[in-house]
């Protein structure tokens, strides 16, 4: 998730004017990268000054591809002395003018299958015939024809380091490089080497937050052509898949966006699938070796996502859950059942949605196929519900007469709050793109950038956040006010508005937190309320197109409930001002998992709201390990039921506030965020105390 | 119809095959000392106050409630005969309120599991039995005098019931000891020799035992009632109750609860 990178959005737009104020933004993100690398920012600042000279960025005045190809004739080459080439110079930086698109992934068996010749032969003039003229009718030619010179002119760079380096196995990498210039990826590992160069290019040219697609599917064919042919063994190949997760794995501190851990690098696996003859579940050795190799390497990036059916084999739901105990809070279960039929409901067309994949977290999108931005913004339920309590007068909350009434005026607030976000969507300038229109579909077809809506699918996607503290606050109201007629609208509000502080508000504060039922709960009453709020804002969005004829979808899980709840004000569900908003779809209080399973199976996924929809659980430790089997009953009987997606926390109070005080003492503890797997120790404070409060509520400790 | 409970507790794992719905029925006859449910003893409702706010053990629910909230997990009792525990307090002793409920359950094929202590008359663990699918029998202190001054519980009765269970058609493999193990009362050498010699009498019913923990200090201080501390159980102890029971069934194991 990028929503540090939306808080510089601004700045940037003003800055990006001058190159003078381009060039520092970009040094001030230089700066942030090399803190996190040496742990603080003294090194991190004397480091950049003694190589400031390596510093470069293009040159804005060059086209797109031009500057691809200067980029890559600058970029430094490291050579490692074995195993795979993998290197990003963070000095070297293309120049952005607008927005990079981001949190997407390629389509890497394409990139098995096609090599830099295949791709040339693109842009060939058709009528001059094969291989004859390049076709440098439009501009989007001249800079997909430049770019690719780029990659050509990096690879051969490389295979001369290469051979001239002390690598244990320089002649067959070097082997691996030059195959990328004219022939598809025939062995396992020479597979493994070209994804992670083409990864390398996406994010050397700025691209963040890249998924790597459903490697299972992807590497079968090489992976079974050498086991097949005895060039590897299943051992072999395990070896290379840890290696290559370790290699993906280094860099973090470059590839952290918003926060470390925040990667974006994904790995599918797994998938439901169907044709003419029926249903069937996709998977295959490697399926089970990534997710060994994650359990084994203990690393929480990068992380995986399982697709899960109903045909999903029992021992790879174990071997998952297992994995899940070791706290590692990967990998997350997608359940196909649902997302499938979603993805197809809102528009995308069947066979794009049985291969489907997902943004950075959650948001599930068409590999390779979109220019799909699916983390672009958010919208806060509760805002909108605390700028109706700010605004209005206490005569017109006085006159507010049923819970029906109240309930408009705050559909009138989060509608204008959707406005803002649709006005703030069509302002956007996206960069040029040619790298992305490489792999991409359509662009080459429209012989159109992706920048400039050259790709199958342009959808925006947004994230909501809150949900749970505004139904909970509606409820409290209707059932306080509407109901009970214990309190007026006025008095609530002014107890709100006073955050709950005076002393003979604390009862009430008790009251307002207990209500039940509450989201999360199997209540018909909940529920209603809560699908009435996001099919309204459904509604609010019906309309939209962007200019690139793409709608908006959005889902309930957000990364942004620590930063949104800092912002407003206490709300009626006993949120003090200030304090995070609730995370995913969550019932910390409540250990029955099945009543959060049964709400989360009915909130309705149709329509735009399937843009991640998670689930959160925290387990404690040795939960699951000592429950293994039913555990696994349980995830089965819950794809039944209908989840989106489900990730687990498993973590212990005692663990995390002994981590907090002695990070020394916990170097390798690793809890979930968001969607993705963090080190505990690199998490800013509030992220670390919101995991301790969810904890002990979990354990029963405290109450809500 | 209404039955009195104290708390309905869904994803039971630990009470019964697969996941499970548990009852706790309020109202029991007996007064074991390291009873770790005190609020479920009382027929009565019980008030108490919890952080200045009045609170109270117990309620009332409807047969169609209570159905209603059970089935609401059935989705996931499918895998594994999961299904509902009755538990307490002592179930038997509102058989006959239950069993509207029993018979519903059952027509709609919910696996149903007891856990009792057979301190019940028995005829009303005859209605019981038609409906049972699973059940967990504690056996704790067995000498005569004994269990009627600790536990007050008729130890005729108890084997009487026993027997009853014995020579019904339930499955033998659905039927579970479960053995509360303390070194106040049952870990005492001549009540484990009569635990063992029950165990060879019904060798075919399964066994569990479990250490008794000090988990109800905090609920006897609501109810105002006094809580006795009980010297922690070595595992060693338990290993070795463990070893002999396993002679005579070798399926017995230990559990935590
Ligand atoms: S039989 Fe069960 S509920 Fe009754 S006193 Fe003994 S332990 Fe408590």
């Amino acid at each position: 998730m990028s929503f540090l990178k939306k808080i510089a959005k601004p700045v940037y737009h003003k800055a990006q004017d001058n190159s003078m104020g381009r060039r520092s933004i970009t040094l001030a993100f230089l700066l942030r990268r090399l803190t996190r690398r040496f742990g603080s920012k003294e090194k991190a600042s004397s480091y950049l000054a003694k190589n400031m000279h390596r510093f470069y960025i293009t040159g804005s005045k060059f086209n797109k591809g031009t500057q691809i190809k200067n980029l890559f004739r600058k970029v430094d080459i490291h050579i490692p002395k074995s195993g795979f080439i993998f290197f990003l110079d963070e000095f070297k930086h293309l120049s952005e003018d607008g927005h990079i698109i981001d949190n997407i992934s390629i389509d890497y068996s394409k990139v098995l299958k096609s090599s830099v010749y295949e791709y040339n032969e693109l842009y060939f003039h058709p009528k001059a015939g094969r291989g004859f003229a390049r076709d440098l009718s439009s501009d989007f030619i001249k800079n997909q024809l430049d770019a690719l010179d780029g990659i050509e002119l990096l690879i051969y760079r490389i295979i001369k380091k290469l051979r001239n380096s002390n690598h244990k196995d320089r002649a067959k990498f070097a082997r691996y490089f030059e195959n990328m210039i004219d022939k598809p990826a025939e062995h396992f590992e020479e597979a493994l080497q070209r994804i992670l160069f083409y990864n390398q290019l996406l994010w050397q040219t700025g691209h963040g937050l890249n998924g790597l697609g459903r490697l299972d599917k992807i590497l079968e064919d090489c992976y079974f052509d050498d086991l097949n042919s005895g060039l590897i063994t299943q051992e072999d190949a395990y070896d290379l898949i840890k290696s290559f997760l370790k290699t993906l794995h280094t860099y973090y501190w470059y590839k952290s966006a918003a926060l470390m851990g925040d990667t974006g690098q994904v790995i599918i696996l797994g998938g439901k699938y169907d044709d003419e003859y029926g249903e069937y579940y996709f998977y295959n050795d490697l399926t089970y070796m990534f997710i060994r190799a994650i359990k084994e390497l203990h690393l929480p990036d990068p992380k995986v996502l399982l697709r899960v059916s109903s045909e999903t084999p029992r021992d790879l739901i174990e071997l998952s859950l297992e994995t899940i105990n070791t706290g590692i809070g990967s990998p997350l279960f997608s359940n196909d059942e649902v997302v499938i039929d979603k993805m197809i409901e809102f528009g995308y067309d069947k066979e794009d949605a049985n291969n489907y994949v997902v943004s950075a977290c959650w948001e599930p999108s068409a590999v390779g196929k979109g220019f799909e931005q699916n983390n672009i913004n958010f919208i806060s339920y509760l805002k909108p519900l605390n700028e109706f309590f700010d605004n209005e007068t206490e005569q017109f909350l006085e006159n507010v007469n049923s819970f029906g009434e109240l309930f408009n005026s705050y559909k009138y607030y989060l509608k204008k709050d959707a406005d803002e976000l649709i006005a703030f969507l069509d302002n956007i300038e996206w960069n040029n793109d040619p790298l992305l229109s490489l792999f991409i579909d359509d662009c080459n077809e429209k012989n159109m950038d992706i920048s400039q809506g050259g790709a199958k699918y342009n959808h925006y996607g947004i994230t909501t956040v809150g949900l749970a503290n505004t139904v909970n606050s509606l409820y409290a109201i209707k059932k306080l006010v509407f109901e009970d007629r214990k309190y007026s609208l006025n008095e609530l509000n002014k107890m709100r508005k006073n955050n709950f502080k005076k002393d003979k508000y604390q009862a009430i504060l008790t009251d307002l937190k207990n209500v039940n039922p509450r989201f999360g709960m199997d209540d018909e009453e909940i529920l209603d309320i809560s699908n009435e709020i996001i099919q309204f804002l459904e509604d609010c969005f019906k309309d939209y197109t962007n200019k690139f004829g793409g709608k908006i979808k959005f889902g309930l899980s957000a990364p942004s409930y620590i930063s949104a709840g800092a912002e407003i004000n206490a709300s009626f569900d006993g949120r003090k001002a200030g304090e995070p908003l609730s995370t995913h779809i969550s019932l910390d209080t409540n250990k029955d998992f099945t009543e959060v399973l049964r709400f989360a199976s009915k909130l309705d996924y149709g329509g735009a709201k399937f843009n991640g929809n998670v689930v959160d659980l925290m387990l404690s430790p040795d939960f699951i390990k000592n429950h293994t089997d039913k555990f696994t009953d349980f995830i089965y009987s819950s794809i039944q039921l209908g989840f989106f997606q489900m990730q687990m926390n498993v973590v212990d109070s005692k663990t995390l506030i002994e981590a907090k005080e002695n990070p020394e003492a916990h170097p390798n503890l690793i809890v979930r965020v968001w969607g993705f797997s963090a080190y505990f120790n690199d998490l800013p404070e509030e992220y670390q105390d919101l995991l301790i409060s969810r904890a002990l509520k979990n354990e029963g400790k405290i109450a809500s | 119809m209404t039955v009195r409970i104290t708390n309905i507790q869904h994803f039971s794992l630990d009470d019964g095959p697969g996941i499970r719905t548990t009852v706790f029925l309020k109202g029991c006859n007996l007064t074991c000392p390291w009873c770790c449910n005190p609020e479920n003893i009382s027929f009565e409702i019980e008030n108490y106050t919890h952080n200045s706010q009045n609170e109270s053990f117990g309620y009332d629910i409807s047969l169609k409630d209570l159905e209603k909230e059970i089935l609401k997990d059935e989705a996931f009792y499918v895998e594994n005969n999961g299904g509902v525990t009755f538990s307490g307090g002592e179930p038997l002793l509102q058989i006959r309120e239950l069993e509207p409920l029993l018979k519903s359950l059952k027509s709609k094929n919910i696996n149903i599991c007891f856990e009792t202590s057979l301190s019940a008359p028995s005829n009303l663990l005859e209605i019981a039995i038609q409906y049972i699918d699973e059940i967990f029998i504690d056996m704790k202190v067995l000498d005569k005098k004994e269990a009627k001054n600790v536990l007050n519980l008729d130890i005729d009765l108890y084997y009487e019931n026993l027997e009853l269970i014995n020579s019904s058609n339930l499955d033998k493999k659905n039927i579970t000891f479960r053995i509360p193990l303390n070194n106040e009362y049952t870990l005492k050498e001549e009540n484990i020799k009569d635990i063992l010699n029950c165990i060879e009498k019904y060798a075919d019913f399964n066994v569990e035992i479990f250490k008794t923990h000090n988990l109800a200090e905090s609920k006897c201080k609501s109810l105002n009632q006094e809580f006795t501390i009980f010297s922690p159980v070595d595992d060693e102890a338990l290993n070795e109750v463990l070893e002999k029971i396993q002679e005579l069934n070798s399926n017995a194991k230990i559990i935590s609860l």
